[in-house]
């Protein structure tokens, strides 16, 4: 699920950049710092929207570098358990199904998998395969996924996701 | 070897709230130190004390803890502990390359570039003095009187 969150950060800046364009420097360096990353708590932070404030900046005791707090919106990406999503199929093995659901990583394991779908490994690229119909799975096909379980890291997610339930699969 | 870890941190932060001074890099402050400059009247200062404190504010912090300008106690005159602190880091961070506030008339001595800095008060800091009830006042290098 995606929400509009107000975050914290801390920029470190050396002292090269002060000077007229501070500001914008610690402003490039909080996109560049931020954006992408994983925050255990909010989720892939996908895009910062505004900035609040930049605050008064602190000066580290015998460095020279100055810390500044800066408060900033941004659009976060969460997922969670027992949330139907979207995702590419990236890798297909016999053991199940490797999806990413944009920056998330998520395995369906092939218990998870409808039994009518069998693993075809002689096809190229290998895939799952309906027996009575056409329909498959393959690299590159995006497919709808339940998430079945979340493994929350310090800055990844890893998600583990299931077919079997109504409307999923295509 | 976690506790260790912890017991570090406990006493980093320890150390910094105890600081008897605190400097502050404030953005604005060249801006402000020109205007200063240009009008050269008390009311600019003003001005801009309350935009620090303004600041402040929205940078959140212990804005409660913070004397209010007009209220500060302590000396007008700048000590010679802040002197020593304040030209030892404006001297490293002259040292690592931060651009220069003055002229520098071809001195090559980062230590020497940063009195000349400190003398026509153009270095931009902000020094926190902080008291024994943990409340503090900041004041500018600009408003401080320098001797010497």
């Amino acid at each position: 699920m995606f929400f509009h969150v107000s975050l914290d950060h801390e920029i470190l800046l050396h002292p090269r950049y002060f000077g007229p364009q501070l500001l914008k420097t610690v402003r490039r360096m909080l996109f560049k710092e931020v954006e992408g990353k994983c925050i255990g708590k909010y989720g892939y932070v996908i895009a910062v929207t505004s900035l609040e404030t930049i605050g008064v900046g602190k000066i580290q005791p015998g460095r020279g570098y100055v810390i500044f707090p800066v408060k900033y919106h941004a659009i976060v990406f969460r997922p969670f358990k027992h949330e139907v999503v979207e995702a590419i199929v990236t890798q297909v093995t016999k053991m199940g199904i490797f999806c990413k659901i944009g920056p998330l990583t998520c395995f369906i394991s092939r218990h998870s998998i409808p039994r009518d779908m069998e693993y075809d490994p002689s096809a190229n690229p290998p895939c799952y395969k309906k027996k009575d119909d056409d329909s498959m799975i393959q690299p590159d096909d995006g497919i709808r996924v339940k998430i079945a379980g979340l493994q929350v890291d310090a800055n990844e997610f890893f998600a583990v996701g299931t077919l079997m339930d109504d409307y999923l699969l295509s | 070897m976690a506790d260790d870890g912890d017991y570090d941190d406990g006493g980093d932060m320890g150390m910094d709230d105890d600081m008897d001074e605190d400097e502050y890099n404030d953005e604005d402050q060249d801006l402000d130190g020109e205007q200063n400059t240009q009008s050269g009247g008390q009311q600019t200062q003003g001005d801009e004390r309350m935009e620090i404190l303004n600041e402040d504010d929205l940078g959140g912090g212990q804005p409660g803890m913070r004397t209010d300008p007009s209220k500060r106690i302590t000396t007008p005159y700048m000590t010679k502990y802040e002197r020593a602190r304040v030209l030892g880091t404006r001297a490293l961070q002259i040292a690592m390359c931060a651009p220069l506030m003055v002229e520098p008339d071809g001195e090559t001595d980062p230590l020497q570039i940063a009195m000349r800095e400190l003398k026509e008060k153009k270095i931009p800091m902000i020094i926190r003095r902080y008291l024994p009830d943990g409340s503090f006042e900041d004041w500018s290098i600009d408003e401080l009187i320098i001797t010497d």
